[in-house]
Protein backbone atom coordinates (compact mmCIF):
# COMPACT_ATOMS: atom_id res chain seq x y z
CA UNK A 1 0.00 0.00 0.00
CA UNK A 2 1.54 3.23 -1.12
CA UNK A 3 0.00 5.34 1.61
CA UNK A 4 1.05 3.00 4.38
CA UNK A 5 4.58 2.99 3.08
CA UNK A 6 4.70 6.79 3.02
CA UNK A 7 3.32 7.07 6.51
CA UNK A 8 5.81 4.56 7.80
CA UNK A 9 8.63 6.42 6.16
CA UNK A 10 7.46 9.75 7.50
CA UNK A 11 6.74 8.51 10.99
CA UNK A 12 9.90 6.49 11.41
CA UNK A 13 11.98 9.18 13.08
CA UNK A 14 14.09 11.85 11.41
CA UNK A 15 13.24 12.95 7.91
CA UNK A 16 15.68 12.50 5.11
CA UNK A 17 17.50 15.57 3.84
CA UNK A 18 15.49 15.29 0.66
CA UNK A 19 12.17 15.39 2.55
CA UNK A 20 13.33 18.27 4.73
CA UNK A 21 14.40 20.26 1.69
CA UNK A 22 11.10 19.56 -0.04
CA UNK A 23 9.05 20.67 2.97
CA UNK A 24 11.25 23.73 3.36
CA UNK A 25 10.76 24.70 -0.26
CA UNK A 26 6.98 24.53 -0.06
CA UNK A 27 6.91 26.38 3.25
CA UNK A 28 9.04 29.15 1.80
CA UNK A 29 6.85 29.44 -1.29
CA UNK A 30 3.63 29.59 0.74
CA UNK A 31 5.15 32.27 2.95
CA UNK A 32 6.67 34.28 0.11
CA UNK A 33 3.34 34.19 -1.68
CA UNK A 34 2.05 36.52 1.05
CA UNK A 35 5.26 38.53 1.36
CA UNK A 36 5.10 39.37 -2.34
CA UNK A 37 1.76 41.11 -1.75
CA UNK A 38 3.77 43.91 -0.20
CA UNK A 39 2.31 46.47 2.19
CA UNK A 40 -1.47 46.90 1.89
CA UNK A 41 -2.63 50.51 1.79
CA UNK A 42 -4.34 50.23 5.18
CA UNK A 43 -0.95 49.91 6.87
CA UNK A 44 0.66 52.70 4.88
CA UNK A 45 -2.31 54.89 5.81
CA UNK A 46 -2.19 53.81 9.45
CA UNK A 47 1.47 54.66 9.91
CA UNK A 48 1.06 57.79 7.83
CA UNK A 49 -1.69 59.04 10.13
CA UNK A 50 0.47 58.37 13.15
CA UNK A 51 3.26 60.33 11.56
CA UNK A 52 1.50 63.62 10.90
CA UNK A 53 4.24 65.86 9.66
CA UNK A 54 5.20 63.49 6.87
CA UNK A 55 1.68 62.71 5.79
CA UNK A 56 1.21 65.95 3.92
CA UNK A 57 4.24 65.33 1.77
CA UNK A 58 3.38 61.74 1.01
CA UNK A 59 -0.38 61.46 1.00
CA UNK A 60 -0.88 62.42 -2.64
CA UNK A 61 1.86 60.24 -3.98
CA UNK A 62 1.71 56.73 -2.61
CA UNK A 63 3.90 55.23 -5.32
CA UNK A 64 6.73 57.61 -4.53
CA UNK A 65 6.37 56.71 -0.90
CA UNK A 66 6.45 53.02 -1.69
CA UNK A 67 9.55 53.48 -3.79
CA UNK A 68 11.25 55.37 -1.02
CA UNK A 69 10.33 52.70 1.50
CA UNK A 70 11.77 50.02 -0.73
CA UNK A 71 14.93 51.94 -1.47
CA UNK A 72 15.71 52.86 2.09
CA UNK A 73 14.87 49.58 3.66
CA UNK A 74 15.96 46.97 1.16
CA UNK A 75 15.86 43.42 2.36
CA UNK A 76 14.68 43.70 5.92
CA UNK A 77 15.04 40.05 6.73
CA UNK A 78 18.68 39.51 5.95
CA UNK A 79 20.79 42.32 7.31
CA UNK A 80 21.14 43.75 10.75
CA UNK A 81 19.74 40.88 12.77
CA UNK A 82 20.87 41.14 16.33
CA UNK A 83 20.85 38.99 19.39
CA UNK A 84 17.45 38.62 20.93
CA UNK A 85 18.67 40.26 24.12
CA UNK A 86 18.52 43.53 22.24
CA UNK A 87 14.76 43.83 22.67
CA UNK A 88 14.18 43.00 26.31
CA UNK A 89 11.20 45.32 26.68
CA UNK A 90 9.05 43.59 24.12
CA UNK A 91 7.44 41.25 26.61
CA UNK A 92 6.03 44.06 28.65
CA UNK A 93 5.00 46.13 25.70
CA UNK A 94 2.82 43.45 24.22
CA UNK A 95 1.11 42.09 27.27
CA UNK B 1 3.40 61.41 19.22
CA UNK B 2 6.63 61.63 17.30
CA UNK B 3 8.15 58.77 15.44
CA UNK B 4 11.32 59.00 13.49
CA UNK B 5 10.90 58.37 9.76
CA UNK B 6 13.51 55.62 9.86
CA UNK B 7 11.52 53.83 12.57
CA UNK B 8 8.29 54.18 10.64
CA UNK B 9 9.95 52.91 7.47
CA UNK B 10 11.42 49.95 9.33
CA UNK B 11 7.93 49.09 10.56
CA UNK B 12 6.49 49.32 7.06
CA UNK B 13 9.29 47.16 5.70
CA UNK B 14 8.45 44.45 8.24
CA UNK B 15 4.74 44.39 7.34
CA UNK B 16 4.86 41.84 4.46
CA UNK B 17 6.66 39.30 6.61
CA UNK B 18 4.49 40.09 9.64
CA UNK B 19 1.39 39.40 7.55
CA UNK B 20 2.77 36.09 6.32
CA UNK B 21 3.52 35.09 9.90
CA UNK B 22 0.11 36.25 11.12
CA UNK B 23 -1.72 34.35 8.37
CA UNK B 24 0.20 31.21 9.23
CA UNK B 25 -0.71 31.65 12.90
CA UNK B 26 -4.41 32.31 12.60
CA UNK B 27 -5.21 30.96 9.13
CA UNK B 28 -7.47 33.84 8.18
CA UNK B 29 -6.36 36.80 6.12
CA UNK B 30 -8.76 39.33 7.63
CA UNK B 31 -7.96 38.37 11.19
CA UNK B 32 -4.28 38.31 10.33
CA UNK B 33 -4.45 41.87 9.02
CA UNK B 34 -6.29 42.98 12.15
CA UNK B 35 -3.55 41.33 14.17
CA UNK B 36 -0.88 43.16 12.19
CA UNK B 37 -2.72 46.44 12.68
CA UNK B 38 -2.99 45.88 16.43
CA UNK B 39 0.71 44.99 16.47
CA UNK B 40 1.67 48.24 14.74
CA UNK B 41 -0.50 50.28 17.12
CA UNK B 42 1.10 48.58 20.13
CA UNK B 43 4.54 49.12 18.67
CA UNK B 44 3.94 52.82 18.07
CA UNK B 45 2.50 53.25 21.56
CA UNK B 46 5.55 51.53 23.04
CA UNK B 47 8.14 52.86 20.63
CA UNK B 48 10.19 54.23 23.53
CA UNK B 49 10.99 50.67 24.57
CA UNK B 50 12.43 49.87 21.15
CA UNK B 51 16.18 50.34 21.00
CA UNK B 52 17.21 52.04 17.75
CA UNK B 53 19.63 49.92 15.78
CA UNK B 54 18.24 46.63 17.07
CA UNK B 55 16.07 44.24 15.14
CA UNK B 56 12.72 45.93 14.48
CA UNK B 57 11.38 42.88 12.72
CA UNK B 58 12.06 40.57 15.69
CA UNK B 59 10.53 43.13 18.06
CA UNK B 60 7.35 43.34 15.99
CA UNK B 61 7.14 39.56 15.65
CA UNK B 62 7.34 39.26 19.44
CA UNK B 63 4.50 41.72 19.91
CA UNK B 64 2.36 40.03 17.27
CA UNK B 65 2.93 36.60 18.76
CA UNK B 66 2.00 37.77 22.24
CA UNK B 67 -1.14 39.45 20.93
CA UNK B 68 -2.11 36.32 19.05
CA UNK B 69 -1.59 34.11 22.07
CA UNK B 70 -3.61 36.30 24.39
CA UNK B 71 -6.41 36.32 21.82
CA UNK B 72 -6.00 32.59 21.20
CA UNK B 73 -6.61 31.83 24.85
CA UNK B 74 -9.93 33.64 24.60
CA UNK B 75 -11.02 32.09 21.33
CA UNK B 76 -9.42 28.66 21.35
CA UNK B 77 -12.13 26.78 19.54
CA UNK B 78 -12.61 29.30 16.79
CA UNK B 79 -8.94 29.30 15.87
CA UNK B 80 -9.02 25.65 14.90
CA UNK B 81 -11.67 26.25 12.24
CA UNK B 82 -9.43 27.48 9.47
CA UNK B 83 -10.11 25.37 6.39
CA UNK B 84 -12.59 27.79 4.86
CA UNK B 85 -10.24 30.73 5.00
CA UNK B 86 -7.41 28.71 3.54
CA UNK B 87 -9.56 27.81 0.57
CA UNK B 88 -10.48 31.48 0.25
CA UNK B 89 -6.89 32.66 0.40
CA UNK B 90 -6.03 30.38 -2.49
CA UNK B 91 -8.31 32.10 -4.97
CA UNK B 92 -5.59 34.54 -5.85
CA UNK B 93 -3.03 31.97 -6.87
CA UNK B 94 -2.84 31.57 -10.65
CA UNK B 95 -1.25 28.19 -11.17
CA UNK B 96 -3.57 25.27 -10.72
CA UNK B 97 -0.91 22.72 -9.80
CA UNK B 98 0.66 25.03 -7.25
CA UNK B 99 -2.75 25.94 -5.90
CA UNK B 100 -3.46 22.37 -4.97
CA UNK B 101 -0.03 21.92 -3.49
CA UNK B 102 -0.35 25.13 -1.49
CA UNK B 103 -3.80 24.20 -0.34
CA UNK B 104 -2.80 20.81 0.98
CA UNK B 105 0.27 22.25 2.59
CA UNK B 106 -1.61 25.05 4.33
CA UNK B 107 -4.25 22.70 5.62
CA UNK B 108 -1.55 20.42 6.99
CA UNK B 109 0.24 23.40 8.51
CA UNK B 110 -2.96 24.47 10.25
CA UNK B 111 -3.18 21.08 11.95
CA UNK B 112 0.15 21.45 13.71
CA UNK B 113 0.15 22.46 17.36
CA UNK B 114 0.63 26.24 17.40
CA UNK B 115 3.96 25.99 19.24
CA UNK B 116 5.38 23.82 16.50
CA UNK B 117 3.84 25.85 13.69
CA UNK B 118 5.24 29.16 14.85
CA UNK B 119 8.71 27.69 15.43
CA UNK B 120 8.76 26.18 11.94
CA UNK B 121 7.60 29.41 10.31
CA UNK B 122 10.04 31.65 12.18
CA UNK B 123 13.04 29.46 11.38
CA UNK B 124 12.00 27.93 8.07
CA UNK B 125 10.36 30.89 6.35
CA UNK B 126 10.83 34.18 8.21
CA UNK B 127 14.59 33.79 8.21
CA UNK B 128 15.19 34.08 11.94
CA UNK B 129 17.98 32.15 13.62
CA UNK B 130 17.14 29.57 16.27
CA UNK B 131 18.32 32.08 18.88
CA UNK B 132 16.07 34.83 17.56
CA UNK B 133 13.11 32.48 17.31
CA UNK B 134 13.73 31.40 20.91
CA UNK B 135 13.69 35.03 22.02
CA UNK B 136 10.48 35.74 20.10
CA UNK B 137 8.80 32.67 21.59
CA UNK B 138 10.35 33.23 25.02
CA UNK B 139 11.73 29.73 25.34
CA UNK B 140 15.06 27.90 25.17
CA UNK B 141 16.92 27.44 21.90
CA UNK B 142 16.77 23.67 22.35
CA UNK B 143 13.00 23.89 22.68
CA UNK B 144 12.77 25.70 19.34
CA UNK B 145 14.95 23.08 17.66
CA UNK B 146 12.82 20.31 19.06
CA UNK B 147 9.59 22.01 17.96
CA UNK B 148 10.93 22.56 14.45
CA UNK B 149 11.91 18.91 14.15
CA UNK B 150 8.56 17.71 15.41
CA UNK B 151 6.78 20.12 13.09
CA UNK B 152 8.65 18.79 10.06
CA UNK B 153 7.95 15.19 11.00
CA UNK B 154 4.29 15.84 11.63
CA UNK B 155 3.88 17.83 8.41
CA UNK B 156 5.45 15.04 6.45
CA UNK B 157 3.04 12.57 8.03
CA UNK B 158 0.03 14.76 7.28
CA UNK B 159 1.04 15.31 3.67
CA UNK B 160 1.76 11.64 3.16
CA UNK B 161 -1.74 10.82 4.39
CA UNK B 162 -3.59 13.53 2.53
CA UNK B 163 -1.57 13.75 -0.64
CA UNK B 164 -0.24 10.25 -1.09
CA UNK B 165 0.11 10.88 -4.81
CA UNK B 166 3.23 12.98 -4.37
CA UNK B 167 1.39 16.16 -3.30
CA UNK B 168 -0.39 16.09 -6.66
CA UNK B 169 -4.01 17.01 -7.33
CA UNK B 170 -6.31 15.30 -4.94
CA UNK B 171 -9.83 15.98 -6.09
CA UNK B 172 -11.52 14.48 -3.05
CA UNK B 173 -9.56 16.74 -0.74
CA UNK B 174 -10.27 19.75 -2.89
CA UNK B 175 -13.98 19.03 -3.00
CA UNK B 176 -14.12 18.66 0.76
CA UNK B 177 -12.24 21.89 1.26
CA UNK B 178 -14.43 23.81 -1.18
CA UNK B 179 -17.55 22.60 0.57
CA UNK B 180 -16.04 23.38 3.95
CA UNK B 181 -15.40 26.93 2.88
CA UNK B 182 -19.08 27.65 2.37
CA UNK B 183 -20.33 26.26 5.64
Amino acid sequence: MQTDALIRKAGGGRLSREDQRRLGDILQRVYDDVVRQGVPDRFKDLLGELDGHREGADAGNPSARAQRDGAEQGSHDSGGLVEAKAFPHSKGSAS
Amino acid sequence: MTMRPSVRDAMLAAVPSLRAFAISLCGNVDRADDLVQETLLRAVANIDSFQPGTNMSAWLFTILRNLFRSEYRKRRREVEDTDGSYAESLKSHPEQQSRVEFEEFRVALAKLPSDQREALILVGASGFSYEEAAAICECAVGTIKSRVNRARTRLSELLAIEGADDFGPDHATRAILSAGGRS
